[in-house]
C-alpha cells in the first residue's frame, strides 16, 4: 500500500513539474509590450515586431499581446512595468532604454527582450533574464553632414535629463563639437513647458534632437517653432511623419522589431533568454529633406545628395 | 552529279568564301596604314568621372586648352558616364585617349593596345596610390573573419582600390563566395562615398583609394578618429594619360614633351595648379603588372570579361 502511495505521489510530482515548466510553448502566450507614448519610430518598430512574431509563430491566435503606452515618464514607465508583471506575462518586449530600465528595476523572472535601446552595454542592462537588440547610429555624421551644408553659428542639443539614454548622446556631442570646433548649447525638455526654450534659439543656429522619447512627442511643436526662424533640425529617429527635419540618420525601426521577434520567437520556443546573445544593430540609413530644404532656403550640393539612401522631394 | 560538276561547285564556294577574307586582309593591312598616313585634326580624350565632377572637369578643361595651343589642334573632352566604360566608349566614342585609374587603363594597354604616356603627380608628390580596405573603430571587426555577414561598400567594379584589391584581399583570407559571405554589397561610385558610407554605419566594411580618404582626413581630423584601416593594397599608378597606338609619333612626342615640361612654364604651372597637381612624369609600362597580378588573385578574367569575376 506504502509502496503504491509513494508510486502514485512520484507520479503527480512528474505532473507538477511538467505543468510548471518554464516551456512557453503550450497554450495560449501572453506578450507583453511596452511602447513609449505614441512616437512613430516606436510604432513602427512595434508593427514589425508583431508581423515578425505572427510569422514566425504560426497558429497565431495563442499569441495575445497587452501593448502599454505609458507617458515618457518615470512613474508611467514603472506602472506599465508592473501592470504586465501582475498579469503575469509570458514575456516582456520594451522599446526605448527607460522602458527596458523601469521593467529591470522590478526585478521579476519574466524574460525581458529590448529593442531600440541605444548601446545597451553603456546603458547597464544587465540581467539572466534579458536580452534584445540595441543600436548604434554614428553621431558625428550628422555634425560633418552639417558641416558641408551650412555654417552653424552654434548646434543646439535637444536631450532629456529624464532618459540616460539621451543625456549621453548629448555628452557625446559636447565632446564632438568640441573636436570639431562647433560652439554647443544644450536644451533639456523635463516638461511640455521647456519647449518654451526653443524660442530662444538663435537664426543662425541649428538643432540637433537626440533619441529622448520625451522630445518626440512634441517633435511636431519643437520642429514648427524653429521652422518659423528657418532652423535646420536633424535627429537620430527616422522622420516618417515627416515633421520637417532636415537629416535624419537612423538605424530603421523596422529592423529592431523584426529582431525582436526573432528573439522573442525563440524564448516562446523554450529557450532561455540568458542564451540567446543580445545584439548591437549598427546598419543606419540616411535621410535628406530636400523639400525642407528649400523652405529654410539650403541648397543641397550634388556631392552630399548622392550620399543619401533616400531623398524626399 | 558527275565529279566535275563536284569540283566545280567546290571551286564557286572556295570563291564566295575566298572573296571576304580577301577583304579582311585589305582592311586590316590598308585601312590602319591609310588611318596613321591621315593627319589629326583634333584629339578627344576621356575622363573618369569623380567625386566632384564640376572640380574635375574644370581642371581639365584648363589642361585641354593648354595642350591645344602647345599641339596646334583642338583638343576635346568627354566625360565617361561611369568608371569601366573605357573599352566601350574607345569603340563607340573613336577616342584617341584617356586619363585613366588603374584597372582601366591596365585594361587599355592590354586589350586596345594604348600607349601609356604621362602619369599625374599629386600635391603630395606621389603618382600612385594604394587600395584601402577600412571598418569602423567601434565596429568591432578586426579582421576578414569578423566580416561575415557583415555589409561592404565598393566604389565600382573597375577600380583597383575601390574593389579589385579588396576583391582578393578577401580570397586570399578564404573568401571565395562573396554573395554568401557578407550579407550584402553594393557600390556608391565614389571613393568619397565609400568613406562616408562606413562613417555613417550605412556599410561595416569599405574600400577605396589612398588618397581620397586622406584628403578627407586633412579635412577632417575626426575621420581617423572614428576609422581603422586593416588592409593597404600595393601602390598602383593612379591617373594615366593613354593614348591610342596609331597616332602619328611626331603627335605623340609632342603631346609627352609638353606634359612633361608643363612645370617649366608660368602657364603650364597655372593648369597644374588648376589640376591640383604638381608635374607630369612619364609612364612605366610595366607599372601595371601589379594590376593584372591583383586581377587574377581576385579571380578576375581580363582578358575576356573584363570587369567580370570568374
Amino acid at each position: 500500500m506504502k509502496a503504491s502511495m509513494r508510486h502514485i505521489l512520484r507520479l503527480l510530482a512528474v505532473l507538477f513539474l511538467l505543468l510548471a515548466s518554464p516551456t512557453l510553448s503550450v497554450g495560449k502566450v501572453l506578450v507583453g509590450v511596452i511602447m513609449t507614448a505614441d512616437i512613430p519610430y516606436y510604432a513602427e518598430m512595434h508593427q514589425a515586431f508583431v508581423d515578425g512574431l505572427k510569422k514566425r509563430l504560426p497558429g497565431d491566435d495563442d499569441i495575445q499581446f497587452i501593448l502599454q503606452r505609458p507617458f515618457p515618464d518615470p512613474i508611467a514607465w514603472s506602472n506599465a512595468a508592473r501592470k504586465l508583471i501582475a498579469i503575469e506575462v509570458d514575456l516582456i518586449v520594451s522599446y526605448g532604454a527607460p522602458a527596458t530600465q523601469a521593467v529591470l528595476f522590478e526585478k521579476s523572472k519574466i524574460p525581458v527582450v529590448y529593442a531600440g535601446v541605444y548601446e545597451p552595454e553603456a546603458e547597464g542592462i544587465t540581467g539572466r533574464h534579458v536580452t534584445g537588440c540595441g543600436y548604434r547610429v554614428p553621431l558625428s555624421s550628422l555634425l560633418r553632414y552639417f558641416k558641408r551644408l551650412k555654417d552653424i553659428n552654434k548646434l543646439q542639443v535637444v536631450y532629456s535629463s529624464n532618459e540616460e539614454d539621451s543625456v549621453r548622446q548629448m555628452t557625446e556631442l559636447v565632446n564632438l563639437a568640441q573636436q570639431q570646433d562647433i560652439a554647443l548649447a544644450t536644451v533639456d525638455i523635463r516638461s511640455q513647458g521647456d519647449i518654451k526654450k526653443i524660442k530662444s534659439i538663435g537664426k543662425g543656429d541649428a538643432v540637433y534632437v537626440t533619441g529622448s522619447a520625451l522630445a518626440h512627442v512634441w517633435i511636431e511643436d519643437i520642429v514648427s517653432l524653429l521652422r518659423e526662424k528657418k532652423v535646420p533640425v536633424v535627429d537620430i529617429f527616422s522622420d516618417s511623419a515627416e515633421t520637417g527635419m532636415l537629416i535624419t540618420l537612423f538605424h530603421p525601426p523596422g529592423q529592431q522589431g523584426e529582431k525582436a521577434a526573432e528573439i522573442a520567437a525563440k524564448i516562446i520556443g523554450g529557450e532561455p533568454a540568458e542564451n540567446i546573445a543580445r545584439e548591437l544593430l549598427r546598419e543606419t540609413e540616411l535621410v535628406f529633406n530636400l523639400v525642407e530644404a528649400r523652405k529654410l532656403g539650403i541648397n543641397f550640393p550634388l556631392q552630399l545628395i548622392v550620399e543619401a539612401t533616400r531623398v524626399i522631394k | 552529279m558527275t565529279i566535275t560538276g563536284i569540283c566545280l561547285r567546290r571551286q564557286r564556294c572556295y570563291r564566295l568564301f575566298l572573296l571576304p577574307v580577301v577583304l579582311l586582309l585589305l582592311h586590316v593591312c590598308i585601312v590602319p596604314q591609310a588611318r596613321t598616313a591621315e593627319k589629326s585634326t583634333e584629339l578627344l580624350i576621356g575622363i573618369e568621372p569623380e567625386h566632384n565632377i564640376f572640380d574635375q572637369v574644370l581642371g581639365y578643361k584648363v589642361l585641354a586648352g593648354y595642350l591645344s595651343d602647345k599641339l596646334g589642334l583642338p583638343v576635346k573632352l568627354t566625360i565617361m558616364s561611369r568608371y569601366g566604360e573605357v573599352l566601350d566608349r574607345f569603340r563607340s566614342l573613336h577616342l584617341d585617349g584617356a586619363l585613366l585609374s588603374s584597372y582601366p587603363a591596365t585594361l587599355a594597354v592590354k586589350k586596345l593596345g594604348l600607349v601609356p604616356v604621362a602619369n599625374l603627380v599629386n600635391l603630395e608628390g606621389v603618382s600612385t596610390s594604394k587600395g584601402y580596405i577600412f571598418v569602423r573603430k567601434d565596429s568591432g571587426i578586426s579582421g576578414v573573419g569578423d566580416m561575415r555577414g557583415k555589409s561592404v561598400v565598393f566604389v565600382d567594379k573597375a577600380t583597383t582600390e575601390g574593389y579589385l584589391f579588396a576583391m582578393s584581399f578577401f580570397r586570399q583570407h578564404g573568401v571565395t563566395d562573396p554573395d554568401s559571405y557578407f550579407s550584402r554589397y553594393y557600390f556608391t561610385g565614389s571613393h568619397a562615398s565609400a568613406v562616408f558610407a562606413v562613417l555613417d554605419g550605412r556599410a561595416d566594411v569599405g574600400s577605396a583609394k589612398d588618397t581620397v580618404y586622406e584628403q578627407l582626413v586633412s579635412k577632417d581630423r575626426s575621420i581617423r578618429q572614428e576609422l581603422n584601416i586593416i588592409a593597404r593594397s600595393p601602390a598602383v599608378p593612379e591617373v594615366t594619360l593613354c593614348m591610342k597606338n596609331d597616332l602619328e609619333p611626331e603627335l605623340l612626342e609632342k603631346l609627352r614633351t609638353s606634359l612633361l615640361t608643363m612645370g617649366q612654364e608660368v602657364e603650364g604651372h597655372r593648369v597644374l595648379k588648376q589640376l591640383k597637381a604638381r608635374r607630369f612624369v612619364l609612364s612605366d609600362p610595366d607599372s601595371f603588372a601589379v594590376v593584372l597580378e591583383m586581377a587574377e588573385e581576385a579571380g578576375y578574367d581580363t582578358l575576356n570579361g573584363g570587369g567580370s569575376n570568374r
